[in-house]
């Protein structure tokens, strides 16, 4: 049984050194990052920057070619363990068409092996605001209400990690102020968020960190408050606003 | 572009002195077999033929093995030519145990254990490389051609039992003689021993040769030359 | 203890997961039988067979769809978990991913299992032979258990490529006919009347196909889902 490194309390996103490579490009080239408890970081870049490709390996669903990366206090190398700290919501639902919103987060409350799933799931369900549509299967579903179903899935396990890729898509005005909102609610000294976003306008009232991804390395990565200092990220901000 | 090894010029004079010297040794030195005649001689490059494609076969689940250990693209460059060369060997063990079948057994093909798994080897050489074409990254090729390579090897030993096990169920009545056993004289031994041994090296060529072929590929594909 | 209670209790919810999909959407099994029994049909036609049929034909036949539905119930399982990327959730369970290869080799092998339930007594009917035997239940879970085990495994391979449902035959067949060769063998024995201890042999080589598979299903699948 491998031991956690760090104490309980520290949920922080560490990456150090990471590379990735495709086709025998490098997407990520020697990439560090660091993601501390209570912390909501968005992750800017253009589109094929390497944004779901670093988010993909520190969600363990990639595997980098070198480098390390630590969350809550368990590495990667750690598997199970290591997993059960993260939370993601990628580009897709996760979802199985045919079974409904009840049957699909039970399935993964199950997987987590979490207790009462039965009511979380009820919960998470409500808070998002799909109950009236529980039970008719995840087909019938349009895109943003998968997509809420989706961000219940990421948060069910209450993990300490959350790692959310363009959240905002597919969301209609609403659902946008929910997830704001929920968000908000999230920022937590116990949980460290990382958001990627090619267009962070809305996210920056809610962020504490910007981080820049470009050629493959975190090329700035300041407090919200100190944007000014970067006169060029500024800029490519208020571009893609 | 890598220059050649001096160890690799010296393999190919090696082997360019060493492949007719055998078949000198193989059409001269050895006697006429008795009941077969003449065509019995193709006996001594069939048998090592298929030593060359096993051993091939071997070659590449362990270099496939090294790949998903050591994650270096140029064990996937061995791994992927010890596949191809020894594609090509066991159709030549194919082809030369066929033509050695047809006068003595008046039949171009028998079920018989040996041949069909080299036969069935072949098949599951060939899906290695369909696997391959029907990947899209270099990464991803060379990560499941080793896997399919190492679970392949396992499985032919197998194969070959099973075959074996079900022939003796269900035996092979064939025209004249047996299973083409002959015992051999000490000349025979000498060029069958020498004709494997020369096969070993002559793959080892080959595979070497086609290796740098798949870096030079290899390094065409990243400067973005290839596809 | 607790790690092998959630591992085994991930791997049962994967396999439940399955059979909830299956009942709900009833996509796989209907298309599996019909396919089983239009292959019994088409051969019954193809090589002119009757009633009273020998026992190695029939037990022949019966593997043969019994792999061609097993492989559509394959190709199925795995396409499911590409809808909407599925997979990735599995991948980011709390467990070792061993676990999802053990979960869905269990469900494809219950699917198949079913079929067969269906195939027995029809092909008792068809050719007027008794298949319902305790034997032959037996050499079905061996043989069928190895067949879902190493076509989970290369499923997994061949849904990650462009051709995805078309190259898990070419994949599977030849890696998995010392398995039907042996099935094949036994059941023929069985229905023949060959007592249980004869067929030893076979039903070892089953057996450890079995253990080879499922091992090779424990070392490789992680690595084969990775990016």
């Amino acid at each position: 049984m491998k031991n956690k490194i760090d104490s309980p309390a520290s949920a922080r996103i560490e990456v150090r050194g990471l590379s990735k490579r495709y086709h025998y490009q490098p997407v990520l080239d020697g990439l560090d990052l660091t993601v501390n408890g209570g912390e909501l970081c968005v992750l800017v870049g253009a589109n094929g920057a390497g944004k779901t490709t670093l988010l993909r390996i520190v969600a363990s669903l990639v595997r980098p070619d070198a480098g390390e990366v630590f969350a809550g206090g368990y590495t990667l190398a750690h598997g199970g363990p290591y997993r059960r700290q993260i939370g993601y919501l990628g580009h897709q639902s996760l979802f199985y068409s045919d079974l409904n919103a009840v049957e699909n987060l039970t399935h993964y409350a199950r997987l987590y092996h979490l207790a009462d799933s039965a009511d979380r799931v009820t919960q998470s369900i409500q808070l998002v605001g799909l109950s009236a549509h529980r039970t008719k299967p995840v087909r019938t579903y349009s895109r943003g209400m998968q997509q809420r179903l989706a961000i219940a899935r990421s948060l069910l396990h209450d993990p300490e990690v959350l790692l959310l890729d363009e959240p905002y898509t597919g969301l209609d005005p609403e659902a946008a102020r929910f997830l704001d909102e929920r968000l908000r609610q999230l920022r937590a000294p116990n949980r460290a968020i990382l958001i990627a976003a090619h267009r962070p306008q809305g996210l920056l009232s809610i962020a504490s960190h910007v981080a820049w991804l470009r050629e493959g390395r975190i090329a700035q990565h300041l407090p919200v408050t100190r944007l000014g200092e970067d006169p060029a990220l500024s800029a490519y901000l208020k571009e893609t606003a | 572009m890598p220059k050649k090894p001096l160890l690799l010029t010296i393999l190919d004079i090696l082997t360019l002195i060493l492949v007719p010297a055998a078949l000198g040794l193989i059409l001269i030195y050895t006697p006429v077999e008795v009941n077969m005649g003449p065509v019995q001689k193709v006996f001594y490059f069939h048998v090592a033929s298929a030593w060359g494609g096993m051993l091939s076969f071997v070659v590449a689940a362990v270099t496939g093995a090294l790949y998903l250990l050591r994650r270096e693209l140029k064990w996937d460059w061995l791994s992927q030519a010890a596949v191809e060369v020894g594609l090509v060997f066991g159709l030549t063990a194919i082809l030369s145990g066929m033509i050695w079948a047809q006068p003595i057994w008046n039949t171009w093909w028998v079920w018989e254990p040996r041949l069909t798994t080299t036969a069935i080897m072949e098949l599951i050489y060939l899906a290695y490389f369909i696997l391959r074409g029907a990947l899209s990254t270099p990464e991803s090729k060379a990560r499941l051609g080793a896997v399919f390579a190492i679970i392949s090897v396992i499985t032919v030993p197998i194969t070959f039992f099973s075959i074996r096990l079900y022939r003796t169920i269900h035996p092979v009545v064939i025209a004249a003689g047996s299973d083409a056993a002959f015992s051999m004289s000490p000349r025979m031994q000498t060029a069958f021993f020498t004709s494997l041994g020369v096969f070993t090296i002559l793959l080892a060529d080959l595979v070497w040769h086609r290796t740098r072929l798949a870096q030079l590929q290899s390094e065409l594909e990243q400067k973005g030359l290839a596809s | 203890m607790n790690g092998l209670r959630r591992y085994l209790s991930a791997v049962w919810q994967v396999f439940r997961k399955d059979i909830q999909v299956e009942v709900r959407g009833r996509q796989g099994l209907p298309v599996m039988l019909v396919f089983a029994l239009l292959v019994v049909f088409l051969f019954n036609f193809a090589l002119q067979l009757s009633p009273g049929l020998q026992a190695g034909l029939t037990a022949g036949l019966l593997w043969v769809s019994l792999a061609f539905a097993s492989t559509l119930g394959l190709n199925r399982s795995v396409s499911l978990e590409g809808e909407n990327n599925a997979l990735d959730g599995l991948l980011l369970a709390p467990v070792d991913r061993s676990a999802i290869f053990f979960g869905k080799t269990l469900s494809n092998l219950v699917f198949t299992l079913l079929v067969a339930l269906v195939l027995l007594p029809v092909f008792s009917l068809f050719y007027d032979l008794n298949l319902l035997r305790p034997g032959l239940f037996l050499v079905v879970l061996l043989g069928q258990g190895a067949y879902t085990s190493l076509g989970t495994l290369l499923a997994a391979l061949s849904i990650q490529t462009r051709t995805r449902d078309v190259l898990l035959p070419v994949l599977l067949y030849p890696l998995a006919l010392p398995v039907l060769i042996a099935a094949v063998e036994a059941s023929r024995g069985i229905l023949a009347g060959t007592p249980l201890g004869d067929l030893r042999s076979w039903l070892f080589l089953l057996a450890a196909c079995n253990v080879l598979f499922l091992a090779a299903g424990l070392m490789f699948f992680e690595t084969i889902l990775e990016e």
